[in-house]
């Protein structure tokens, strides 16, 4: 059955990045599966209440007060009046949430458990717990997160991290990784294929593959912000070793940030101005000229969730060296990848142990393509999601959406399947801490004061429904990559 | 959420107690943590057994546990390597339709929230770089701590001896100038002994003698402060001066600083130009630095150390002087200041003192403090500086600005030096302060012999309790200590610095 969702989160268009793209592909994609879905965020610069983005996706843009990085100031109530509004304006059913720092995703959650409506989180970030920062992120995703129906990670170390962050219990926890638009990253030599025809049999590849032979320039490309935890210092000392060690390479690098004077220095004292090439930033659509550009794509981050834009590397046919750090390892298969410590020494080792296996004509970059877009597709994504809304909904029984286990003494919990009554949602925020449960348990208890409030001053009755935009009939075939998982 | 029933022989398939309430169910929070992960260190080790050797035999302890995990007895235990044993089972069952892997390009028969027992938090690591504390040696430790707090509280009472009239201010410097002369002459052997035996391997020998006269100045200000962040800008940054000598490449430098040094050693007086004049600090650094790095030239052994003598004696008595011309001016600097604001200005620097003093042994352990080590030292200095407007002549403002620079200046440079060199030493400075503090705080507080010897008794009692029950504090809150440790921290980069 369709569901009215609401995406709420801090980041969405016209800012650009990782989580905007996801919260976009991925409610693209549900319209297109029949269910109806408004993303609500905070007024950017310029772009001010209501707008509909291509295929009826509704954004409200709720006017706020941005602290930092476009997140808003975290009031925890005041937000509820103008998102109660909207809630029943759209009839919406469920909330899901984007992004553990957005301010705005957790009050949404906190009020929409308040209503009476399921809740959806998805966290698409890894944090550590030893710095204060950190500690306070984690405490405000417990606030968050007590209460929540269901979670989803981008990978299975973001899905260990949160379980661990904001003690949920690992099956209410659901990995469902992010994807690329695989069309908007083809290769150069990309053929568009009859759709009829199959993807990614050996045979079917029309062009020989492009033969590098030993002397054949090596282009290697970075497309990455330039910060700490980027990786740029290893970017920095690694580069003029493989230059030195590897003739005829040469480094594209696009991105900037803190990090790239200290990038310009080492080049000017290396003089490698002529094979290091610097782009400065380049916007999302231009990534994939810049890639297609390239032979191996390096990506030394620290830290990474998930890494789309190693996907999106490998997707145009570059062959990937990464450090083998967070949700990394999980994302690409052995023979599109060559793995490294987040060492200097082994990133030029396994930079130069990819050159020269693309020089030996050993790694097939030509099916990458087709095998990334086998892999990864936003569709997929969205009929997991759907699932997951299932699930929380009851419309597929705890049971098997849990797991059912019979003869080991187990059984779906009634805790699971989270109950709206006020003590209970109290019990559960109690548990967070000594004094946090209290505090938390005391903002719970006001939100709720408020609620009643509202429902007496703004009577549900004076709310005007807003129409639905006018769909195409759902697509005949939508349940049936639901069905594959059961 | 129910808590799984801890007698279960099937227990559920997620039982990983990452969850709150359901760690809070039959278990007790304390044994819960009690097996962790046997290839590491848990803080249990600090104070259940503080060997290794548990860690080296803990693969045996290990399958016992797990016997004991699958009979009633073992059911504390809900760490999650050990549950993962516990229902290897289950895993077992489940490996019939394809393995689970912890990968994301691979379409798995699997829900999106399966949670595999055996894989799921694999890599978590708790406490990873826990290093255990034993009670004696932390004790051994916190002498060092007592030896400054002890020869801060000697400096208070005998300002306050000086303040009410007790006590001549011209004995106090004079005790304190004999006690320096003293410590100076050790000092000075033992750096020239050291030197001796280093300078068989080695060609050249570097003097400092064509800088020196002109170094008066400079030497003048080598605080402890000073000579270790000079070592620290260094490559081979070691902290303290004494222990530059310990046998590297910085040996070079070697004759020359310890001459700086030992000029600064006798010319006492010499600090307190930094006292009237602290800017002068930063600008002699660069001096200093000059001075010490690139006089390379052959010179015999015996002749530079008598010459930097000299030249010590002499600077000495050039700083003296200037000190006794700058003591009307300080006794005035802060005269307008109300009484009140110069206690708490004075407390308050002391105790900055008292926390940003480097500690440290000086083996490599300089670059680990947070502040700079001059701070400290400033901050004593400006609070004798302060204090001694509240002294009624010229005589008493020099005295007491003499015995800060003693006390605040010279002596934490031969306390780390008699450290390195003998332990027996160090003890016994030790003891002597305590007493001597303790006796100080007696005699301020009422006076006569009597009293001096039972403040030294109870002092000496006092502190030998806060140093075993500071340590075995410490040591009992190494329980709480909870590192936890993943592959969702950034890693830290290894980076080989070979293009500087």
């Amino acid at each position: 059955m369709p569901y009215n969702i609401a995406m709420v989160s801090d980041f969405f268009f016209p800012q650009s990045g990782g989580i905007e793209s996801h919260i976009y592909q991925l409610s693209s994609k549900l319209i297109d599966r029949g269910h109806k879905v408004i993303v609500i965020t905070h007024a950017y610069k310029g772009r001010t209440g209501v707008r509909y983005l291509t295929n009826g996706l509704k954004i409200y843009h709720v006017p706020f007060f941005v602290i930092y990085r476009e997140t808003t100031f975290p009031t925890v109530f005041s937000f509820f009046p103008i998102f109660r509004n909207i809630v029943i304006r759209e009839g919406i059913e469920i909330v899901h949430g984007h992004a553990s720092l957005s301010s705005f995703c957790g009050e949404a959650i906190l009020h929409a458990r308040t209503m009476g409506l399921r809740t959806v989180f998805t966290d698409h970030s890894l944090f550590g717990f030893a710095d204060a920062a950190s500690i306070l992120t984690n405490k405000l995703l417990k606030f968050t997160l007590s209460d929540v129906d269901h979670a989803i990670c981008v990978s299975h170390t973001c899905k260990e991290n949160t379980v661990l962050r904001a003690s949920l219990d690992p099956l209410m926890v659901s990995v469902i990784p992010n994807a690329v638009v695989a069309e908007n990253f083809c290769p150069l030599s990309h053929t568009t294929r009859a759709p009829d025809q199959p993807l990614g049999s050996p045979h079917d590849a029309p062009m020989s593959p492009r033969q590098i032979g030993p002397d054949d320039p090596i282009t290697i490309v970075v497309i990455s912000r330039l910060f700490y935890n980027k990786g740029t210092d290893l970017l920095i000392a690694a580069i003029p070793r493989i230059l030195a060690s590897n003739p005829n390479t040469r480094f594209i690098i696009a991105g900037s940030g803190p990090k790239a004077i200290d990038l310009e220095q080492m080049l000017e004292r290396n003089v490698l101005q002529d094979k290091v090439e610097l782009l400065g930033s380049v916007r999302h659509e231009e990534v994939r000229d810049v890639m297609v550009r390239g032979d191996i794509y390096l990506h030394p981050s620290l830290t990474e969730a998930f890494g789309t834009v190693i996907v999106e590397a490998a997707s145009c046919g570059l062959y990937v060296v990464c450090t083998r750090v967070g949700g990394i390892p999980e994302v690409l298969p052995q023979h599109m990848t060559t793995f490294a410590k987040p060492e200097e020494d082994d990133i030029v080792l396994a930079t130069s142990k990819a050159i020269a296996a693309l020089r030996s004509n050993k790694v097939r970059t030509d099916r990458f393509h087709d095998q990334v877009k086998m892999m990864y597709s936003w569709r997929d994504v969205a009929a997991r999601t759907e699932r997951v809304y299932e699930g929380i909904t009851g419309d597929i029984s705890p049971e098997e959406f849990y797991g059912y286990y019979p003869g080991q003494g187990w059984e779906a919990s009634g805790d699971r399947v989270r109950s709206f009554a006020l003590i209970d949602r109290l019990k559960r925020y109690y548990g967070c801490g000594v004094w946090a449960g209290k505090l938390f348990c005391l903002c719970v208890v006001i939100d709720f004061l408020i609620y009643v409030f509202l429902e007496m001053w703004f009577p549900r009755a004076n709310i005007d429904i807003a129409r639905s935009w006018p769909k195409k009939q759902p697509a005949s075939n939508s349940r049936d990559a639901t069905k594959s998982f059961r | 959420m129910t808590s799984p029933s801890s007698t279960d022989p099937f227990p559920p398939p997620i039982p990983v107690d990452t969850h709150p309430r359901r760690a809070s169910g039959s278990k007790s929070p304390e044994f819960e943590r009690s097996l962790p992960d046997p290839n590491r260190l848990a803080p249990e080790d600090a104070y259940f057994a503080p060997s290794l050797s548990r860690v080296r035999s803990a693969p045996v302890n290990y399958g016992e546990s797990l016997q004991s995990l699958n009979g009633d007895s073992g059911a504390h235990i809900g760490s999650a390597a050990a549950l993962r044993k516990r229902v290897g089972g289950a895993g077992r069952r489940r490996r019939r339709k394809g393995a689970w892997k912890k990968l994301l390009w691979v379409k798995q028969s699997y829900p999106d929230n399966y949670t595999d027992t055996e894989t799921f938090l694999d890599h978590l690591q708790r406490n990873p770089r826990v290093r255990p504390y034993d009670f004696w040696p932390l004790v051994a430790d916190s002498t060092v701590i007592v030896q400054h707090v002890c020869s801060v509280v000697i400096f208070v009472c005998c300002f306050i001896g000086i303040v009410q009239d007790r006590v001549s201010p011209v004995s106090i410097v004079c005790w304190g100038s004999v006690g320096t002369a003293v410590g100076w002459i050790l000092w000075d052997n033992w750096i020239w002994k050291e030197h001796a035996d280093s300078v068989q391997d080695r060609n050249g020998i570097t003097g400092g003698d064509d800088n020196s006269s002109s170094d008066s100045f400079a030497s003048a200000i080598n605080t402890p402060a000073n000579i270790s962040q000079s070592d620290d800008s260094k490559s081979s940054a070691i902290h303290g001066l004494g222990l530059s000598i310990a046998g590297n490449e910085s040996k070079e430098n070697l004759a020359c600083r310890s001459a700086n040094f030992s000029e600064s050693i006798d010319a006492v007086a010499d600090l307190t130009a930094q006292s009237a004049v602290p800017s002068a600090l930063g600008s002699s650094m660069g001096s200093m630095d000059a001075s010490v790095s690139p006089n390379t030239h052959r010179i015999s052994m015996l002749s530079p150390r008598n010459r930097q003598r000299l030249t010590t004696v002499k600077s000495a008595f050039l700083i003296y002087f200037s000190l006794l011309g700058l003591s009307p001016i300080l006794k005035s600097l802060t005269k307008s200041t109300a009484s009140d604001s110069i206690w708490a200005m004075s407390c308050w620097l002391l105790i900055m003192n008292i926390f940003s003093f480097d500690y440290g042994s000086g083996e490599g352990a300089g670059a680990t403090t947070k502040f700079p080590a001059s701070l400290s030292t400033n901050a004593a200095v400006m609070a004798s500086t302060v204090l001694a407007s509240r002294l009624p002549s010229t005589t008493h403002v020099f005295s007491l600005m003499l015995f800060s620079m003693e006390v605040f200046g010279l002596f934490p440079i031969f306390r780390r030096q008699l450290r390195q060199k003998s332990w027996t030493g160090h003890i016994l400075l030790t003891l002597a302060l305590v007493i001597i503090a303790g006796g100080a705080v007696g005699v301020t507080l009422s006076g006569g012999w009597a009293a001096a010897i039972i403040g030294s008794v109870l002092g000496s009692i006092l502190t030998a309790f806060v140093m075993g029950g500071c340590s075995w504090w410490l040591i009992s809150l190494q329980k709480y200590k909870n590192v936890v440790i993943g592959p969702w921290d950034p890693a830290r980069p290894i980076i080989r610095r070979h293009w500087n």
